[in-house]
């Protein structure tokens, strides 16, 4: 209690918010360890408190569903038609047509490299042996996406016209992003039956958000002199709307539909779970069951091929293009009908190629003998980082510390010592006139003395507060207590820490290893040229994918979904440190260089702060990917609320999926929230 | 239509408030208990609004080129905004050739706007999807004109506005100059009456600047708009005006021709304006003419009712014989005309 | 393997018999296809591209549709899917026995596979922990299985959450020191499987059979206490006094199910499906030869049928002749 006797004289001057947010916490911290042993309801909620949520909520939607399942049906019945014809298209037309009508399309729009990017990129699947699955996944993209765009535009012109909805119409966006598509799988299914229109509507649902921000982003940057300019030619509202508007948006909105196609493509994936459709998800899923390593990666990599085509070519829609000789379109259009009627005369059948096939072998037999040979080494690590990482962080310092891992059992006078020397340096960190690092400091030790998952709800209840009020003062602080209580209600609490600590520990990780790679990437070109690719892959290849390799060197268990986390959220940290850092304004820079500012004062001087914003963005954007990979983690076999979604899949148990989707988007929005609070308030301070 | 009186000023503006902020009328019309103006505007800072335009009056007679000259946040344009009712003004009327357009609904004021209203944009407005022509025919368009008069309209203003030869270009491959060409060519397609400019040059470097303000003078000249312009460039505004307004925190604190701006400011604001403006340019030789006529009069340079100061001062100076020049030791080194000193001031005039 | 076949012929023809031939029914609507439910793993691929080969033989036409496992029940009961063919009592949806209740959905008898759990382990375990298959022997050695997360408790991957936890509670019942880790899925499993076998690691895990991995990673069963009934309800039953579930796996049954609606549209072809039956050994193999060779199913499938034409003709023309 010293610490805030000598904070509290020392900051007679002015406590700041953070120091008296600060302080709060450790006040109800201090109270929760020392009264948390014998007062057993302050580390687990108690049962008698928990409402039947998840029984409501299946009865609830139970009754929606049946009332609306007519109507589902009904459109789903209708959806089945442009289902089957772009399935026919897809699948009846020869290769060598489509293409050659790819290429062609990527030369219209940007000239060789497309053209290229088309020919061997499709040439790739072809020679795989999924040419069929592959056009079936893009005949679900061909639904799903016109579905997503048109309700995204839909969405996103309807929050601009009224302002009043604005608010509500972006948490039901957050809602829409945050909640695992597995949790609403089985309503869905319910709903509108079995078939390919579930996963189809599914990934319209995770697809359409981006359409609709963007949307709403391009109209609200619409220059406001443009908009004045239709007013006054006498343009009427919808005039104005779609005649210059929107059209002036499109730069935006482009960007929009790029997001929404990559979305709608990794959520195909996803929803292949529910099958129905001899899909390239179907495939990826059925290799990894048989844990084919290799051929699994092959099926995954026809879809980061589809991604990348599709991510490249819609990004030409967003630029400015030159004319590219439509001479040459034709050519390449007469070629491919050529070869279409040569190959159907000879009757080649693409699916016997499977040229690859002794190359995933090759990749699955590389992976196992790697493991055989690295067992030991492998080993050392997975256990390295959990007993001295990641168990730490889980069940506390208290627990973890054991004889045959640490050579020492943890008594009380570990504890008393480890405290003592956190509030000295707390101490000394407010004698030099940082008391809110010194107080945070203490608040962490608390935490890994603790464990993440056995944290008392008061604590996390007014750490999230404290955070909120900091960041963005009462309404937030508000917000994110009122949510967490909603999880302490459900009686999924002890699940929601254990998902918080596994991401927490992932975005921890992301932060540390992704900040560096940025700034690696931000001095040097070559890292970036090194980087960039990396990044790419990693972002497009579905998600599923990632938990090939981790789980053969090292089996199931935390550090494998620690590590497959990790490898999907650390490419946002990367790509937005880099990009902050790189995007200071140069005049900034030059007036830096001119007071004789070195390379790294000017980065951590200069750049550093100025780029604040940016990193806490990526920062954002690396905690919502590694929630979303946290439900896909659960395939290695994790606990927490992924878990309980898969379960909930298992059992069509509506309530506990959608429940417990919803606590996962609970987590993610306050740290969503939180974070972006911090950003807006680094952003103002810096008169951005 | 409305009835039109001929003899109404073009625009007229009485009372006329903009405030910002959550329930203004209500809180406008409390407030306008107070006494004065500057109370009023007290009254309403302290609930927390921001009253941009506080009270304007003025008229624009048919055919006037009227601008309005403030600094930036005077809320010059929110003024023009209010008139051209691109704003719902808070309180307070605007008459548009003796209609009330605060009154009309919103069928009529797209009517007026696509016959009667033109306007022109600092940054240009311009439609960025759209060609050259399609931008200056956008007005026709909304006004249901056929495709070949679009085309043809589009033509005839564009070559008013020196751009033939673009029509085909976008708005991101001409430059600035270009662009506002464009705008101005837009706002005149359909031929309004009534010609809103807000601050069209200001965003142009002053080479173009300067060629444009001639161009505008010059297609005035020919159409006779009733005008309302604004600036934040006094020697713009003293250029282009037949009578100035000047705003200050959203109040017209003077409103007069250029020669009284300059000569006779209401107060130390308008007079720091002009101070640096040269006053021979714009005040005529009758705002120094002695009321009493001298007797003798021996030198008669010629000087006429409406010649600027500066062309009175040359004429002066024409009379003068040639006189010495001495360099720093005292010897003499040269002679100078001092016609040729007072020609070397003026700045030369198109 | 070749032996594996020649004891099945006997097997199937045995379990031919037993179901017994009933007449021949109607053809019905021959011309709509019927929709058999593809699951996710092969050893349904078989059955299911056995029963399509019948059907066929016996004029039918038959589409596959992918289907979840999990997911697919919905689509039966609303008639998309037409039949599944591979059902495991221990891994089967509370959805599943509700919408059998409610008479959307009709189970075909059992498919006559002689399925097994256990606890299981790859045969070079046997080496790290002296006495197995014993179970007795996993007392002494749970050290050897323990990693980070189980100490100071040996490790026993269990199944997938969703499937329940019948590892945990045999280690719970027979007072072992395991603590179960559930995988997240049939994946996590092999991946386990296939990891121990290379790394030659310790690994104690929850696995069924017939499944391809058995003889691909030379997977055994630990020895329990046979599962039967008493052990579930009585603490007093099995070598633990004060415990249910301290014994083996209780014989998983594994059956079929299909639309309610198929017996009048298609009663030829609902008298097939409720009389087919397939054999362990005569689905191992096939197994074995499509996830471990890499030949296709329907191949597979196409030279067994041919091979074993006594094993499921009789089931066709008792319901067409």
């Amino acid at each position: 209690m010293s610490v805030i006797e000598r904070a509290t004289r020392k900051g007679a001057m002015a406590l700041t918010a953070g120091t008296k947010a600060a302080l709060f916490v450790i006040v109800i911290g201090a109270i929760c360890r020392l009264l948390g042993p014998s007062v057993d309801w302050l580390v687990s909620w108690p049962d008698a408190l928990v409402l039947p949520i998840t029984e409501w909520v299946g009865l609830g939607v139970g009754w929606v569903l049946d009332v609306f399942k007519p109507i589902a049906r009904f459109f789903s019945y209708l959806l089945n038609f442009p289902m089957s014809w772009a399935s026919f298209v897809l699948g009846e037309t020869p290769w060598p047509l489509v293409i050659g009508m790819v290429t062609a399309l990527g030369w219209y729009l940007g000239g060789l490299r497309m053209a290229l990017l088309g020919a061997l990129g499709l040439g790739f699947v072809l020679l795989s042996g999924y040419w069929a699955e592959g056009m079936n996944t893009l005949a679900l993209v061909a639904v799903s996406v016109p579905l997503a765009l048109l309700s995204g535009l839909a969405i996103g012109v309807l929050a601009y016209e009224k302002p009043r909805v604005k608010n509500a119409v972006n948490v039901v966006l957050d809602v829409m992003q945050t909640v695992p598509t597995f949790a609403y799988l089985t309503p869905l299914l319910v709903l509108f039956g079995f078939g390919p229109v579930v996963g189809l509507i599914a990934s319209a649902i995770y697809a359409a958000p981006p359409m609709a921000r963007n949307v709403l982003l391009g109209l609200e940057r619409v220059d406001d002199e443009v908009r004045e300019a239709a007013v006054m030619s006498g343009a009427t509202r919808r005039q104005q709307l779609f005649l210059v508007e929107i059209p002036s948006a499109t730069t935006q909105i482009m960007v929009g539909v790029n997001q929404c196609l990559m979305a709608a493509l990794s959520m195909v994936i996803i929803a292949a779970v529910i099958g129905g459709f001899d899909d390239i998800g179907w495939e990826v899923l059925l290799t990894m069951r048989k844990a084919q390593f290799g051929q699994s990666f092959l099926a995954g990599l026809v879809v980061v091929i589809f991604a990348i085509i599709i991510d490249r070519m819609s990004g030409k829609l967003a630029e400015p293009r030159e004319k590219h000789s439509p001479k040459v379109v034709w050519s390449i259009l007469a070629i491919a009908v050529a070869s279409a009627i040569a190959f159907s005369l000879t009757g080649w059948n693409s699916s016997d190629v499977r040229a690859f096939d002794g190359v995933a072998d090759a990749v699955d037999s590389g992976v196992g003998a790697f493991t055989a040979s690295n067992g030991a080494t492998l080993d050392a690590l997975k256990n390295n980082a959990m007993f001295y990482g990641l168990l730490p962080l889980r069940i506390g310092l208290s627990d973890a510390v054991l004889p045959f891992t640490w050579g020492f059992k943890w008594t009380l006078t570990h504890t008393l010592m480890l405290y003592g020397v956190a509030v000295a340096i707390a101490g000394l960190l407010t004698w030099r006139g940082k008391p809110t690092a010194g107080l945070t400091t203490l608040i962490f030790v608390g935490m890994v003395e603790v464990g993440i998952a056995q944290l008392a709800w008061p604590f996390v209840l007014a750490g999230a507060g404290a955070l909120g009020w900091v960041a963005g003062g009462q309404k937030l602080a508000r917000f994110a207590v009122v949510l967490l209580v909603f999880i302490l209600l459900t009686g999924l609490w002890e699940r929601a820490l254990l998902s918080l600590y596994l991401s927490g520990a992932a975005v921890f990780a992301c932060a540390v290893v992704g900040g560096a790679l940025g700034l690696w990437a931000a001095v040097s070109r070559t890292a970036w040229a090194i980087l960039r690719p990396m990044c790419d892959l990693l972002q497009t290849i579905p998600l599923f994918v990632f938990l090939i390799p981790v789980l053969m060197f090292f089996q199931i268990g935390e550090f494998s979904a620690f590590l497959a986390i990790c490898m999907y959220a650390v490419v946002p940290m990367i790509r937005y440190t880099r990009h902050g850092l790189v995007s200071a304004p140069e005049e900034i820079i030059e007036a830096a260089r001119a007071s004789g500012a070195g390379k790294w004062q000017e980065m951590f001087e200069i750049r550093g702060p100025y780029a604040a914003p940016t990193i806490l963005l990526g920062l954002n954007q690396t905690i919502l990917y590694a929630f979303a990979m946290l439900v896909i983690a659960a395939l290695i076999g994790t606990t927490g609320l992924g878990q309980s979604i898969y379960l909930a899949l298992g059992k069509a148990d509506v309530g506990l999926g959608l429940t417990a989707g919803a606590a996962m988007a609970i987590l993610a929005l306050v740290a969503d929230r939180l974070v972006q609070g911090f950003a807006e308030e680094r952003r103002k301070a810096l008169g951005l | 239509m409305t009835s039109e009186n001929s003899t109404a000023p073009a625009i007229s503006v009485e009372g006329l408030w903009q405030v910002f902020g959550e329930n203004t009328q209500t809180a406008l019309r409390e407030a306008l208990d107070a006494v004065d103006q500057t109370a009023i505007a007290e009254t309403l800072v302290g609930r927390g609004l921001i009253p941009a335009v506080r009270d304007a009056n003025f008229e624009v007679r048919k055919g006037e080129l009227f601008v309005i000259m403030g600094l930036s946040g005077s809320g010059k344009s929110t003024l023009i905004r209010c008139i051209s009712r691109l704003l719902e003004p808070t309180a307070g009327a605007v008459h548009i050739d003796g209609e009330d357009i605060l009154q009309a609904d919103e069928k009529r004021l797209i009517d007026l706007r696509r016959n009667k209203l033109g306007m022109v944009f600092q940054h240009f407005g311009l439609f960025p999807h759209m060609t050259v022509t399609d931008n200056v025919a956008f007005p026709l368009k909304m006004q249901g004109a056929s495709k070949k008069v679009r085309v043809a309209r589009a033509a005839e203003v564009l070559e008013m506005v020196g751009l033939e030869g673009r029509e085909d270009a976008y708005p991101r491959q001409l430059s600035g100059g270009q662009r506002q060409r464009v705008g101005i060519a837009r706002s005149l397609a359909v031929n309004p009456d009534i010609w809103f400019l807000d601050e069209p040059f200001s965003a142009l470097d002053p080479l173009i600047r300067r060629q444009l303000q001639d161009e505008f003078l010059h297609i005035q000249a020919t159409l006779k708009k009733s005008i309302v312009f604004i600036t934040h460039d006094i020697a713009e505004a003293l250029k282009l005006a037949d009578r100035i307004a000047i705003m200050k925190d959203g109040e017209i604190v003077q409103i007069g021709t250029p020669e009284e701006i300059v000569l006779r400011p209401v107060n130390d604001y308008v007079a720091e304006f002009s101070k640096d403006v040269p006053k021979g340019r714009h005040a005529c030789v009758e705002s120094v003419m002695l009321e009493a006529i001298p007797e003798n009069m021996p030198d008669d340079p010629g000087l006429r009712v409406g010649m600027t100061l500066d062309m009175a001062l040359a004429k002066c100076m024409s009379l003068y014989e040639p006189v010495p020049v001495h360099d720093a030791a005292g010897k003499l080194v040269g002679a100078v005309n001092p016609a040729d000193l007072a020609a070397a001031l003026q700045v030369d005039e198109v | 393997m070749k032996t594996l076949i020649k004891t099945g012929v006997s097997a199937l023809a045995v379990a031919a018999m037993s179901t017994g031939f009933a007449a021949a029914a109607d053809m019905g609507a021959k011309d709509e296809p019927i929709k058999l439910a593809i699951n996710e793993w092969t050893g349904q691929h078989v059955t299911t591209h056995v029963a399509a080969g019948m059907l066929r033989e016996a004029g039918y036409e038959v589409e596959f549709v992918t289907a979840g496992m999990l997911n697919q029940f919905q689509a039966i009961a609303d008639g998309d899917i037409h039949a599944t063919l591979e059902i495991w009592s221990s891994n089967v949806s509370d959805q599943y026995a509700g919408l059998k209740d409610a008479g959307k959905l009709e189970e075909l008898s059992d498919l006559g596979l002689n399925a097994r759990e256990g606890i299981a382990y790859p045969a070079h375990v046997a080496d790290l922990c002296p006495g197995l298959p014993a179970w007795e022997a996993l007392k002494d050695c749970a050290m050897n299985f323990a990693t980070a997360e189980t100490l100071p408790m040996g490790r026993l991957v269990d199944y997938p959450a969703d499937w329940g936890t019948p590892g945990a509670d045999r280690m719970t019942g027979l007072e072992l020191p395991f603590k179960a880790v559930p995988a997240g899925s049939e994946g996590a499993l092999i991946a386990e499987l296939r990891a121990s076998t290379e790394k030659k690691s310790p690994l104690l895990i929850t696995f069924w059979q017939p499944h391809w991995a058995m003889s691909a990673y030379d997977v055994k069963f630990v020895d329990l206490p046979a599962g039967e009934d008493a052990c579930f309800s009585d603490p007093a039953w099995g070598p633990n006094p004060n415990a249910i579930n301290d014994c083996d796996f209780a014989a998983s049954r594994i059956f079929k199910a299909g639309w309610p609606g198929m017996k009048d549209k298609w009663p030829a072809a609902h008298e097939i499906l409720v009389n087919y039956t397939l054999a362990v050994e005569d689905q191992q193999p096939m197994m074995g030869a499509v996830d471990v060779d890499g030949k296709g199913v329907e191949e597979v499938v196409a030279a067994w049928m041919a091979a074993n034409e006594g094993k499921w003709k009789p089931v066709v023309d008792a319901a067409t002749k």
